[in-house]
């Protein structure tokens, strides 16, 4: 499940692309919150479609956006993927998830100590920040770090059984990402909840 | 009834049912009465920018809602309300108590106060001010179904002539 409890600083093995992909194989029925960044590109990367609600500035909100979405459907899984740069800049969302700690949010936050569509400039998880102390100490109370590929996907089996809410920091690798989801806002809007409220 | 009696009502019929807050003074009875109604999912925040997300994921997952806060979160919002609730298309009520104008004891509060309908203005949001108890239902009301119709934020101030202020200073 890999290294629950402990923090890791820097970066890991694991591709989010691939990772990205295996998640949307592993449940292509979850609504998906992808925040600014490679998280989205990667996320329209794997085929785009209606349940993606991809956020295109904001940086910061994808996890205040995903707990919104899980309150108002509680039936349903509920998934973000930020990086390491937007988590860092709303870390009071941590405290609020935890404190309304719906059990149908998955919150991964792509790990690769960068903000890496800027030119790549390290954030403070590549040096003194541990995200998954901050999660505990927010008081969540399912918590995950992951390196490599076969931790997530032992791990994803978990995370998507047992109740959350649970924070994910996946370390990852240093590859960009090239795709781009659709940019109207009012389409992927719209249809994002023509497809949640069918 | 008490203005806060006459709101509580009106979100109720209006099924503004998530409500986000940063708390405040005059906003307390209010939030307290929420929390005591199983009709609304209050969710209270750290920061009052985190409301703009919640209430996008909740209106996108078929819910309403709103922002109560006081203006100084406003000015803590202005992105999340520029780039995610403006662009997305996502409508709210903004529930503001009003600081900086009539009875103001503290000078760090003035700016902001002074400064929050220019900055609605400058997003193209539209804003009301409850001055008198009797206009306070008309004004939630049209608020309300403005913001819904618009498919963006409105605004209500509440003004310190309605509510009062602080007697310290």
């Amino acid at each position: 499940m890999g290294n629950e409890g402990q923090g890791i600083k820097g970066r890991g093995l694991i591709n989010r692309l691939g990772a990205t992909r295996y998640l949307v194989s592993r449940v292509p029925q979850a609504l998906i919150v992808a925040g600014p960044g490679n998280a989205k590109f990667d996320l329209a990367a794997t085929g785009d479609r209606p349940q993606h609600f991809y956020i295109w500035n904001s940086l910061g909100l994808a996890s205040s956006v995903g707990l919104g979405l899980a309150l108002a459907q509680p039936k349903q899984q509920v998934i973000v993927l930020d990086g390491d740069g937007g988590t860092l800049m709303n870390p009071g969302a941590l405290v609020t998830i935890a404190r309304m700690a719906p059990s149908n949010l998955l919150h991964i936050v792509w790990d690769n100590g960068q903000y890496q569509l800027t030119g790549g400039q390290p954030t403070a998880t590549a040096t003194v920040t541990d995200l998954v102390a901050m999660g505990r100490g927010a008081g969540l109370q399912h918590v995950a770090a992951v390196t490599t590929m076969s931790e997530f996907e032992v791990g994803l089996e978990t995370w998507l059984t047992e109740p959350g809410p649970w924070l994910v920091v996946a370390k990852i690798d240093e590859s960009s990402a090239s795709a781009r989801p659709p940019k109207d806002p009012v389409w992927i809007k719209l249809r994002f909840m023509e497809t949640v409220n069918k | 009834m008490t203005w806060t009696d006459i709101v509580f009502e009106r979100l109720k019929a209006n099924c503004l049912e998530v409500v986000c807050h940063v708390p405040d003074s005059v906003l307390a009875p209010l939030i307290t009465r929420a929390e005591a109604d199983p009709f609304f999912t209050v969710v209270p925040l750290t920061r009052e920018e985190e409301g703009i997300g919640v209430l996008t994921g909740a209106y996108l997952g078929g819910r309403r809602g709103l922002l109560m806060m006081q203006v100084s979160g406003l000015g803590n919002s202005v992105n999340g309300l520029a780039s995610l609730a403006i662009p997305y298309q996502i409508p709210f009520l903004m529930f503001i108590s009003q600081r900086g104008e009539l009875g103001e004891f503290n000078a760090a509060q003035i700016a902001m106060g002074r400064a929050a309908r220019p900055v609605l203005d400058a997003l193209d949001i539209q804003h009301f001010t409850l001055r008198r108890v009797d206009e306070v239902a008309i004004l939630t009301d049209g608020a309300i179904k403005t913001a819904y119709t618009a498919q963006r934020p409105v605004a209500l101030f509440l003004s310190t002539e309605m509510v009062g202020w602080k007697k310290e200073g």
